[in-house]
């Protein structure tokens, strides 16, 4: 549905994008990640027809990004959404389906289910009277007024309150299953993480990973074993010398320690560490890594002004398949927008 | 097509509807009751200019009998309380006295003497007098049908050498010198002693060329004016043969010869009236008739542009704040049919608007056609100056600069209507022409309108080269904006190959940069013809310099300030190959345009000096033989070429290198000017 094909945009001396490559199969949910200024609102712009490639071909839907009838069979959902403050959602949403030539009950019947399905009343009241949220749903009600085969999403649950974010991430799974492409950016990993079938991360306007979100996981990320033991809190170190590696640490979670280490030799040196303290191991958890840390991996820098790392990443255990996982990351990555711990090494 | 104008009509309904919701109707009555203001001070206003102010009504007391030629002029001057002779002491009930002291075989008044208090009111009453008997005159005037033998125009040859015309100070505007030089320097014929004055009747009619005299007082006190009734009745001839010089001889009465024809009747000479024609078009002859009320008139056309350009803008601007008009770039409609949409409200409602005051004023279809091009040069400049603009508070600056220079460009030279065909570069005078019922040819109305008609075209051009995501939204200053409005319009120019001319490739991108040059023409054309309006009165010492060098200036920057944006935004490479190449493609698109401009010879710019230094290439090449003629037609391509390599070469630096080489270049273009006109002027 969409081909990307050696896509470099450049402002001045300044790349944005450089030898980009990608495509997206028809009803996928593709996600591009990366830091501010790696080049994802720029790479969606272009998809959208906002932005000129300076090299390089983008198809869209059999069209060239250029090519008005590509813009028929494309929805775009800025980073930003003012509206025409003055008007109503009704009156905005039928101005821009006018703009597509789409027919008036045409257009009332799909706006009145976009709107149905965001949950979004007061369709008479002036757009600038919304709240944020509200004015996020118009404008995704707007980008589906003219029936889209492909949809462009730049950060669609920006700065939402979490029970919006999640409708906007649910709706954003149901319009997959509608047979929609949808190419969609987020700074908030889980996002991504949760909707996308594959993802290109993106740093300094170069793809520099891509694939699936567990394939980019097993390829750049590693799991790591938190063994739970029950000694005195005077043997910890014992325990953390048993590694022998210097980034593992013990730490106190509730009435037991938690020791993490990287394999099955680490959790052997911890079992017997705890022995010789006269406690045991009570508990093996396996942890995936999250696409944050699959991120700090490949960009070797955290995500600019963003708390990283903890389990947050992997909340109900939707992105975690792996063979230990489904337990939410030890319980604390319920909440989408909840930021995760703070960890050592991160701003 | 008629699906693209729909989608065009579209925008234009939903902007009515958007401009119509942004506005409360608290607004909406505040700006109704502002308008409704407006209009009265406006319409107050023009009745003042056609009435005349009454604030100094029945302020002086002149006696004269009903039957007195003076009567009349007497009775329609606010001023002037007319109070019968037989009753009238002067001093006392009377300021003033007109005494009838000849009458002729019919009966008739023929000669009346003046006689004024010997008091300071006296000699106002005198000087009130001596105005309401002229204004009586000029409405008579007015009145004839036959315009020539109301306002005869006198000339006098006088030849001069040029260097005497720059020395004289004599006006830019002044084609054959006129009758100024000499007239009215009898004014101090003493002969009447200290009140004396000279009305003379000139070439033989009164209205030409009396009452130049500056040093008279007629009547002023010490003695009487006698003032020849001329004329006698309205059998005098079509004009005035009666200009004998009666002085008065030097009995202390100032005798005065109106000399008038027809119904006119002698004016008390009172110093540089304001048919005291000094020159020839120059300010000083404007009148008759000035077209004062014409004026008033055609200055309430550019009034509601204001309002329109202040809505016009800020909606543009409103698209531009917050990305607001990004989800409409992603529509199938281009960039052209979002504007096209955006301002064709405001351009019905200039249209209408300018109907509806064309009907109310007495303009037709021609004040409707002409104002046309103002208002889409109004918005389309304003067009620009919104999308360069980084904020509401610059917009407002650009609003006021459009307002205030359009409306100079459109009003000042139209104040010259009937004097000088400067008045031309207005469109506004096609409309004063059109409230004075007079014709106007399509050469003129083409060269009143197109310009302004084609520069509203390259705006709404210019405008639209950044109407895009990567542009729209930035917020740089207004000289980068403008920068990259040009540059977006130029094909990349490199090094290499550049040795091969004839790839298509690299044809096309000199094309652009010779096109771009091209299109600054109107540009350079409205400026150069606002110059001239600017400088035409000035004396030739000072204006033609300051017009050749401000010439060179506009045109130099017209050609290069396009490379310097290709070179700047990385179009061009930065070499002195390719610095040369983009120069002289400039130079020949420039050289191309330039001779387009040869419209001005169609209204006879050229016949004033000064549009001779401005327009000097194109004015004609009679009575050159061939090679001369062929030499002054390329000579100026040679000279773009050169000087317009320079600049390029220095824009492929840097700025201030370009600085210093426009600055050399324009010296190089002004010496050119000053050679062609010394040559041919």
């Amino acid at each position: 549905m969409i081909e990307v094909a050696g896509l470099r945009k450049t402002y001045g001396d300044f790349a944005a994008v450089v030898d980009s490559d990608f495509s997206v199969e028809e009803g996928e949910v593709f996600g591009i990640v990366g830091p501010n200024g790696a080049g994802k609102t720029t790479t969606l712009k272009v998809l959208a027809g906002l932005v000129d490639p300076t090299e390089g071909d983008v198809e869209v839907a059999g069209y060239p990004s250029d090519d008005p009838e590509m813009r028929r069979r494309l929805g775009f959902l800025p980073e930003e959404s003012p509206l025409y403050e003055e008007m109503t959602p009704l009156s905005y949403l039928r101005f821009f389906a006018d703009l597509y030539d789409v027919p008036r009950d045409v257009a009332d019947e799909r706006i009145a289910a976009a709107l149905d399905r965001l949950e979004l009343d007061h369709r008479e009241r002036r757009l600038g009277d919304m709240s944020k949220g509200m004015k996020r749903k118009v404008a995704i009600a707007r980008s589906l007024v003219n029936d889209p085969d492909v949809l462009v999403y730049d950060e669609p649950a920006s700065g939402l309150d979490p029970v919006t974010t999640n409708s906007v991430l649910e709706f954003t799974r149901e319009l997959r299953a509608a047979g929609k492409t949808v190419v969609f950016s987020a700074h908030n990993l889980y996002h991504v993480e949760s909707v996308c079938d594959r993802v290109v991360v993106m740093n300094e306007g170069r793809i520099v990973a891509r694939g699936s979100v567990d394939g980019i996981r097993e390829r750049h990320g590693e799991t790591t074993y938190h063994v739970f033991t029950d000694v005195a809190p005077a043997a910890t170190d014992r325990l953390t010398a048993a590694v022998g590696d210097t980034d593992a640490a013990t730490e106190e979670v509730g009435d037991r320690f938690r020791t993490a280490v990287p394999d099955m030799d680490g959790v052997e040196a911890v079992r017997a560490a705890a022995a010789e303290a006269g406690g045991e191991v009570v508990d093996i958890r396996t942890r995936e890594p999250s696409l944050e840390d699959v991120f700090l991996d490949i960009v070797g820098r955290p995500m600019p002004g963003r708390y990283t790392g903890g389990g947050g990443a992997v909340a109900d255990g939707n992105a975690g398949d792996g063979d230990e996982g489904g337990d939410g990351g030890e319980g604390d990555g319920g909440d989408a927008n909840r930021p995760a711990e703070p960890r050592e090494g991160v701003e | 097509m008629i699906d693209r104008l729909g989608r065009v009509l579209r925008v234009a309904r939903w902007e009515v509807a958007r401009a119509g919701g942004g506005v409360d109707r608290r607004t909406l009555l505040a700006a109704l009751a502002l308008l409704l203001v407006a209009g009265a001070v406006l319409g107050g206003g023009l009745a003042v200019g056609a009435v005349g102010l009454d604030v100094d009504r029945d302020v002086y007391r002149v006696a004269v009998d009903g039957d007195s030629p003076y009567a009349d002029a007497v009775d329609e001057a606010p001023a002037l309380t007319p109070v019968p002779v037989g009753s009238a002491t002067l001093g006392e009930t009377a300021d003033l006295v007109v005494l009838d002291v000849g009458r002729g075989e019919s009966g008739a008044v023929e000669t009346v003497a003046v006689r004024a208090s010997d008091t300071r009111k006296g000699e106002a009453a005198a000087a009130e007098f001596r105005e309401a008997v002229e204004a009586h005159n000029e409405r008579l005037m007015a009145d004839e049908e036959n315009a020539t033998a109301a306002f005869p125009v006198a000339v006098t040859l006088r030849y001069v050498g040029r260097t005497s015309a720059l020395d004289d100070g004599s006006t830019l505007g002044e084609a054959s010198d006129g009758s100024g030089g000499d007239d009215g320097s009898d004014g101090d014929d003493g002969s009447g002693g200290d009140d004396g004055s000279d009305g003379r009747g000139g070439s033989g009619d009164g209205s030409g060329s009396d009452g130049t005299d500056g040093d008279d007082d007629a009547g002023g006190g010490t003695g009487d004016a006698a003032l020849d009734g001329g004329a006698s009745g309205d059998g005098s001839g079509s004009d005035g043969t009666d200009g004998d010089d009666d002085a008065g001889g030097g009995t202390g009465d100032a005798a005065l010869d109106g000399g008038a024809s027809g119904d006119g009747f002698a004016v008390p000479s009172v110093g540089g009236g304001t048919f005291g024609a000094d020159t020839a078009g120059s300010p000083g002859s404007i009148s008759p008739p000035f077209p004062f009320v014409s004026l008033l008139l055609a200055f309430v056309f550019l009034v509601p542009m204001n309002f329109l350009i202040q809505a016009y803008g800020s909606s543009v601007l409103d698209e531009r704040t917050n990305r607001r008009g990004e989800p409409l770039l992603v529509t199938p409609l281009s960039p052209v049919d979002i504007v096209a949409g955006k301002t064709l409200p405001y351009v019905a409602a200039a249209l209408l608007v300018t109907t509806v005051i064309a009907v109310a004023v007495g303009g037709g279809a021609l004040s409707v056609i002409a104002v046309l091009p103002v208002a889409l040069t109004f918005l389309a400049a304003t067009f620009v100056g919104a999308m360069f603009a980084r904020s509401f508070k610059e917009l407002t600056f650009v609003t006021v600069g459009v307002s205030v220079l359009l409306t100079t460009y459109a009003f000042v030279p139209a104040v010259f209507t009937n004097v000088t065909p400067v008045a031309l570069v207005s469109p506004l005078t096609l409309v004063v022409f059109d409230l004075q019922g007079e014709a106007v040819s399509v050469g003129e109305a083409l060269f009143s309108t197109g310009p302004m008609a084609l520069g509203a075209a390259l705006l709404f051009g210019l405008g639209l080269g950044v109407y895009r995501e990567e542009d729209m939204f930035t917020q740089k200053p207004v000289t980068r904006k403008l920068l990259d409005a040009l540059a977006v319009r130029l094909s990349a120019v490199d090094d290499a190959g550049l040795a091969d001319l004839a790839d298509r490739r690299r044809l096309r991108a000199l094309g652009s940069v010779a096109f771009l040059t091209a299109c600054a023409i109107p540009f350079v054309f409205v400026v150069e013809l606002l110059a001239v309006a600017t400088l035409f009165a000035l004396p030739v010492t000072v204006s033609v310099p300051v017009l050749l060098v401000t010439i060179a200036f506009v045109e130099e920057v017209a050609k290069s300030v396009g490379l310097y944006a290709g070179f700047e935004r990385g179009v061009f490479a930065r070499t002195d190959r390719v610095a040369v190449a983009v120069g002289l493609a400039s130079a020949v698109g420039f050289f191309l345009a330039e001779k387009a401009t040869a419209v001005v010879q169609a209204v006879g710019l050229t016949e004033l000096y000064v549009g001779r230094a401005a327009f000097g290439s194109v004015a004609g090449v009679d009575g050159l033989s061939p090679v001369a003629a062929a030499a002054l037609l390329f000579a100026p391509l040679l000279l773009h070429g050169f000087a317009t390599t320079v600049a390029a070469v220095g824009a492929s630096r840097d700025r201030t290198a370009y600085a210093l080489t426009l600055a050399l270049a324009t010296l190089l273009h002004a010496a050119y000017n000053f050679g062609v006109v010394s040559v041919h002027g």
